[in-house]
């Protein structure tokens, strides 16, 4: 429905992990949604889903506005047809215009649903929202190539946001009444059965690591000696990501190798990757090593802060303004060394 | 046979990521420049998501596979001409405009329009596969829409594999935050399943199911319906390239143990 | 149709076999003119009975295109052309319909002094050079480069077009296929044509599944015989068809395979910059730098692009020939340098040419096949140009097939000779292919002579001519006796081999040209070219499409010139002193075919140059 001219009531909708505990990116959102309220002078809600909602609510009791609650053993996981529910039932009772939440990976497998089951229309990955008399959102296109800035006249409108695009809220724990917000849940034909960790030794993107660690085809290509050293490389990299507890990425190239017959890094997958076809996350620093920074694979590396490359190429990507600091030696050498000194300074 | 599925691969296709892009400003809208002459490709995430279907096809015998895919007829061609030399599949051609710009609504109608109008389709037999995201516009909505459109309330998003039982249901795993999977078991069809990357390579190509799927490609290709897609009250405010241009500090006359004292540091520097 | 499984069970020996009407090796713009011209009568009537397949009877004719790149629009390659014959095709043509192209408007022929003095110039360019210098200002000297105050007619393109290959043979592609009546099939590269005695009878697709040197490994799928009526082998100079049957049925007397040129280019896109601006369809053609031997242009795009490129001939006698850092150096050049310095380099690309012209010509047609575009000699060598005569010859092709579809008449010898090759004997191409027949006879002799040679046939129409015998292209290059050369050369193997530098890079700063200073932008490394400009798609699973038939010959080698002239680094001297290949940065451009400076059988280079997939795929055409 156009509703261009409206007042807008925004509802933002949050919920727990497994403590009972508003997620970081629930309450990233709510930082966001207490901004938009005060700048669009629009009423404000907060949807929280939970098995038990009270420490979420006294987490937020500092906000003064209306909270809404579903509960219930069966939002104990995430599933689509619950959480559907359940979002869907608390955008009505807070007769939302504007709907924001975090696009963690249980609200951005149902929101759309959602969005279209009330009507309305939705945007993803937001990483900024400007604008007084409406809405403008950011958001990417083209796997970060380009940057676009979006509005609509649609309502309800659902929005999105990507972690780490604002602070998290916190305050006071406080004392809060909470609305309960009763469901008649559909009869449901998944049931989650766990969480799957990955093996000890495999190593993924961390999304909390103060660094990125990104390991590129260079580790397990010929040495100056005319071999490969992948077992090695492997070690050198598993030993500095164990002592650093850095997120470990990898380029495109070193893991299709694996598809060649070339040597391999066997804990690295395409989870690791970072870039075109891959992953872009959000880390402090950065550090690149045996990659040479091509378009495809530095666009993973739009939100990382700081970064530095260990290459042999000086002309590598990254030596042309795509690093603050390129490093011209050999990674193997390096990262020795840098194993070492961390050994010596636990 | 309890496990004949019928297999749906909503795909659309993308500039091929070795392209220089650039936005421009058309009458219709933001797109890129020279949007209809850019070498394409089949999205990679639903190119993953047609490798594994077309696995589950192999492996389960009376199965069926389509796939749905929405872009001007020649270009779809294009793309056809390297796919279907992968895989067998029907396709379902919609001719329609390219580009990540377009509304996500609108794209999501046009294709459950399309798969309803499918001869033969057994709704008890339906998964709906499709990347998790696409290269484009990146949303990771447009099958959430269209599974909706359809009914269907078993939806998973970021699969990275999938195991049939015996008694038609099948357990899935999602990717989660933390590099972890979220593993579900699913009752059976109809499910919407969009993929990251599963794990299967790509298949190598194969003249001889190149020939057969062209067989019916052709015809499909020029019959295809053409759509519009109305921009739902999505207005673009701007569309820029990133300046990312950083002044990079080249290293060139520091030895290994300089550099590794320097990045220790650096590492720690809070 | 969804029964069919994946092809993973099929057993070693299984070689399938797909029976096809018309079967069409690479697709180029010989190609391009023929699917247009046979897609464009039949679809006036699909149901056209003299359109239906007499190997699938009740279906349509089937017509079928295979090309070992990954895209049809991969290829990187800027083109001007008088367009007579594309223009025939599309009497409507409209720049603005492709992009990147536009109409000819300003053409100008410079001769280039040495601004730095690394130039291996002749006696006579050096007179030619300290007159100039002296008169510079009088004789209108500017930047170093000296414009030609008339240029023959024979370079004229006025009222032409300037086109970048890659963006018009992607929009011809789509002409084509939006018919739904030929297929044209990407990465998927053939091995060689079928054949019984000397009739070819169709084309065999490039095994799958095999390690480098094409030992079956797991998932073994052997390449598919397709066997057609007619094979249209249009697959350029150094396809591995066109190789095959000139092998099998030799040449016709008096032809060889003899001159050839690497043609290496940059799309640059200049800085916004009023004063400096070319006018899109501006077109230099440039000699005298940075070799005498090596001719060079500039070719002025829409938007800002241009195209700047040049041309390493094989008779350039010099071992220590090059392309990747001799172009570095031309584009710095101050006459080119006013107008790219601060451009930004967007895409790269490499080719090799035939450049026999007329005298490279093979058996144009044969019991089941017919040859077209390049391959089959039709470029112009006196008008430097290629592209329009490659596609008229495809038209040609498509006309005489039309006829014989129609009159029902099989594809044999005869009956293709009447048809294709009488038409083609009728027309400007083959009148303009005789009158250059000879146009490049003094070039064995020196630049000097050979741009006599080159006006003296122009202006005479090939009546007058400067004729000598032209060697096999592994006999064009000098050795090295020079004992000053030969330690310059060997210092400089010494460092590719020693510390990875690579060899052309060497050689030239050995020579005394100055280090490129890199900028980032354009002035980039070889492998950075590569990077910024495309990437190369070698799908995994084929033979290497480059090998050497006699190690012991490249041990005992001193010119090491495929090394050098490899335009992607893809062959590159390992430590024992052999060249090695690696298909990941191979651009397939040939050089190495004739840039070799050995021959064990005095046929063949002891380079062998296969069918492979994929190659360079541009990131802009």
């Amino acid at each position: 429905m156009d509703w261009s001219g409206m007042m807008d009531s925004i509802l933002v909708l949050t919920h727990t992990d497994e403590n009972s505990a508003l997620t970081k990116a629930s309450l990233e959102a709510v930082t966001a949604s207490l901004e938009l309220a005060a700048r669009l002078g629009a009423s404000l809600s907060i949807g929280i889903i939970a098995v038990d909602p009270a420490p979420a609510a006294s987490a937020l009791a500092a906000t003064g506005t209306r909270l809404l609650a579903v509960s219930g053993k069966a939002f104990a996981q995430p599933r689509y047809a619950s959480d559907a529910a359940a979002c869907e039932a608390l955008c009505h009772a807070a007769n939302a215009t504007i709907i924001l939440a975090p696009s963690s990976s249980r609200f951005a497998r149902v929101a759309a649903g959602v969005a279209h089951r009330l009507g309305g229309v939705i945007d993803t990955h937001i990483t900024a929202i400007a604008g007084s008399a409406q809405p403008e959102a950011t958001r990417w296109f083209y796997r970060q190539r380009i940057e676009a800035v979006v509005t609509r006249d649609s309502r309800p409108w659902f929005l999105l946001l990507d972690s780490g695009t604002h602070a998290a809220y916190s305050a006071q724990l406080g004392t809060a009444n909470f609305e309960h917000i009763d469901i008649q849940l559909p009869a449901l034909r998944t049931t989650v059965t766990g969480v799957r960790t990955p093996q000890s030794d495999a190593q993924t993107i961390r999304p909390d690591a103060e660094l990125l660690f990104v390991a590129g085809a260079g580790w397990t290509k010929k040495q100056p000696d005319g071999q490969t050293h992948a077992a090695e490389a492997g070690e050198i990299i598993l030993n500095f990501i164990h002592r650093t507890s850095a997120s470990l990425g990898s380029s495109k190239s070193l893991v299709d190798q694996g598809t060649d017959g070339a040597p391999v890094l066997p804990f690295l997958t395409h989870m690791n990757q970072i870039g075109q076809t891959g992953a872009t996350p959000r880390h402090a620093k950065g550090l690149s090593t045996c990659c040479h920074g091509e378009e495809p694979h530095v666009v993973g590396w739009r939100f990382i802060g700081e970064r530095r490359a260990i290459s042999l190429d000086p002309n590598c990507g990254w030596a042309r303004g795509k690093a603050d600091v390129v490093y011209i030696a050999d990674a193997f050498k390096v990262m020795e060394k840098v194993n070492a000194l961390l050994a010596q300074s636990k | 046979m309890p496990n004949a599925l019928h297999i749906i691969v909503c795909a659309g296709i993308v500039p091929d990521p070795l392209q220089t892009l650039e936005p421009v400003t058309n009458p219709t809208g933001p797109g890129l420049k020279n949007e209809m002459v850019l070498p394409s490709v089949l999205d990679p995430w639903a190119a993953s998501a047609l490798y594994e279907a077309a696995n589950l096809v192999a492996k389960n015998p009376g199965s069926k596979l389509w796939l749905v895919s929405l872009g001007p007829k020649a270009k779809l061609q294009q793309v056809m001409m390297t796919i279907a030399q992968k895989v067998a599949f029907e396709l379902v051609p919609i001719d329609g405009p390219l580009g990540g710009f377009a509304d996500a609504h609108a794209t999501a109608a046009a294709l459950a329009d399309a798969i309803t109008a499918i001869q033969g389709l057994d709704r008890d037999k339906l998964l709906l596969f499709g990347g998790w995201e696409s290269a484009t516009r990146g949303a990771g909505i447009t099958l959430q829409l269209v599974g909706e459109r359809l009914g269907i309330t078993d939806q998973f998003q970021g699969v990275d594999q999938i195991d049939l039982h015996d008694d038609g249901s099948f357990e899935v795993l999602e990717r989660v935050e933390g590099g972890k999977h979220q593993a579900s078991v699913c009752a059976g069809a109809p499910a919407v399943l969009g993929w990251a990357t599963g794990n299967l390579p790509e298949p190598r190509n194969n003249p001889q199911i190149g020939m057969v799927n062209m067989r019916t490609v052709m015809p499909a290709l020029q019959k295809a319906k053409p759509a519009a897609l109305a921009p739902n009250g999505l207005k673009y405010v701007s569309v820029s390239l990133p300046k990312q241009q950083r002044d990079t500090r080249v290293v060139k006359d520091m030895n290994s143990d300089e550099i590794a004292a320097e990045v220790v540091a650096w590492i720690g520097a809070e | 149709m969804n029964a069919l499984s994946q092809a993973d069970g099929l057993g070693e020996d299984v070689r399938q076999t797909l029976d096809v009407d018309i079967a069409c090796a690479g697709f180029g713009p010989a190609m391009g003119g023929f699917l247009t011209t046979l897609v464009r009568a039949w679809s006036v009537n699909p149901a056209d009975p003299a359109f239906e397949s007499a190997v699938l009877p009740g279906m349509p004719l089937q017509v079928l295109c295979y090309e070992r790149a990954d895209d049809l629009a991969a290829a990187v390659s800027g083109v001007v052309t008088s367009a007579r014959g594309i223009r025939g095709s599309f009497p409507d043509f409209k720049p603005e319909d492709v992009p990147m192209s536009a109409e000819v408007r300003d053409e100008r022929v410079l001769y280039l002094l040495d601004p730095i003095g690394a130039s291996r110039r002749p006696f006579g360019m050096r007179v030619a050079d300290s007159v100039l210098r002296a008169l510079s200002r009088a004789a209108g000297v500017k930047d170093f480069a000296f414009e030609l105050p008339w240029t023959p007619a024979f370079l004229h393109k006025n009222g032409g077009l300037l086109l970048s290959l890659g963006q018009f043979n992607q929009w011809v592609a789509s002409k084509v296929m939006e018919t739904g009546l030929v297929q044209i099939w990407p990465g998927t590269p053939i091995a060689a044509p079928l054949m019984e005695n000397r009739a070819v009878t169709g084309l065999r697709l490039a095994d799958q599944g095999v390690d480098k040197h094409g030992t079956p490994e797991d998932c073994y799928l052997p390449g598919m015989d397709v066997q057609a009526r007619l094979t249209v082998v249009g697959d350029g100079p150094v396809g591995a068809v066109g190789q095959a049957i000139d092998d099998a049925l030799g040449m016709p007397r008096g032809h060889a395979h003899r001159e050839w040129a690497l043609g290496m280019k940059f799309v640059i896109e200049l800085p916004e910059t009023a004063e400096r601006r070319l006018e899109p369809g501006t077109i230099w053609h440039t000699i005298g730098y940075p070799e005498p031997e090596i001719f060079g242009f500039l070719y002025a795009h829409p938007d800002r692009l241009v195209s700047v490129g040049i041309f390493v001939p094989s008779w350039m006698h010099d071992p220590s020939r090059t392309a990747y850092r001799y172009l570095q150096h031309f584009i710095q050049h101050p006459a080119l340098w006013r107008h790219l310095k601060d451009g930004l380099l967007r895409s790269w690309g490499a080719k090799s040419l035939e450049e026999s012209g007329r005298q490279g010509e093979p058996f144009l047609c044969g019991d089941g096949f017919a040859r077209i575009g390049e391959g089959s000699g039709s470029t112009n060598v006196l008008t430097n140009s290629g592209v329009d005569e490659a596609w008229t010859t495809g038209v040609q092709l498509g006309e005489a097939v039309i006829e014989l579809l129609r009159a029902g008449k099989p594809f044999t010898q005869e009956n293709l000779t009447a048809t294709y090759a009488a038409r083609r004997r009728a027309s400007w191409v083959e009148h303009g292919a005789r009158e250059a027949e000879h146009a490049r006879g003094g070039f064995q002799q020196g630049a000097v002579r050979g741009l006599i040679g080159m006006a003296l046939t122009g202006l005479t129409r090939g009546r007058v001519t400067m004729q000598g015998p032209t060697p096999a292209p592994w006999l064009q290059m000098r050795r090295t006796e020079d004992p000053k050369e030969k330690l310059t050369r060997e210092s400089a193997v010494r460092l590719a081999m020693e510390d990875g530098r690579p060899l052309h890079d060497a050689l030239l700063t050995a020579r005394g040209w100055p280090e490129i200073e890199f900028d980032g932008k354009l002035l980039v490394t070889h492998q950075d070219a590569l990077l910024m400009g495309g990437k190369v798609q070698a799908s995994p699973g084929f033979a290497d499409h480059v090998f050497f038939r006699d190690l012991r010959v490249c041990a005992a080698c001193d010119e090491k010139t495929c090394v050098a002239m490899c335009s992607g680094q893809a062959i590159t001297l390992g430590s024992d002193g052999l060249p090695t290949f690696e298909r990941e940065k191979c651009v397939h451009c040939g050089a190495c075919l004739w840039n070799c400076s050995h021959s064990m059988d005095g046929e063949h280079s002891n380079i062998a140059f296969q069918a492979g997939s994929g190659g360079l795929h541009s990131a802009e055409n």
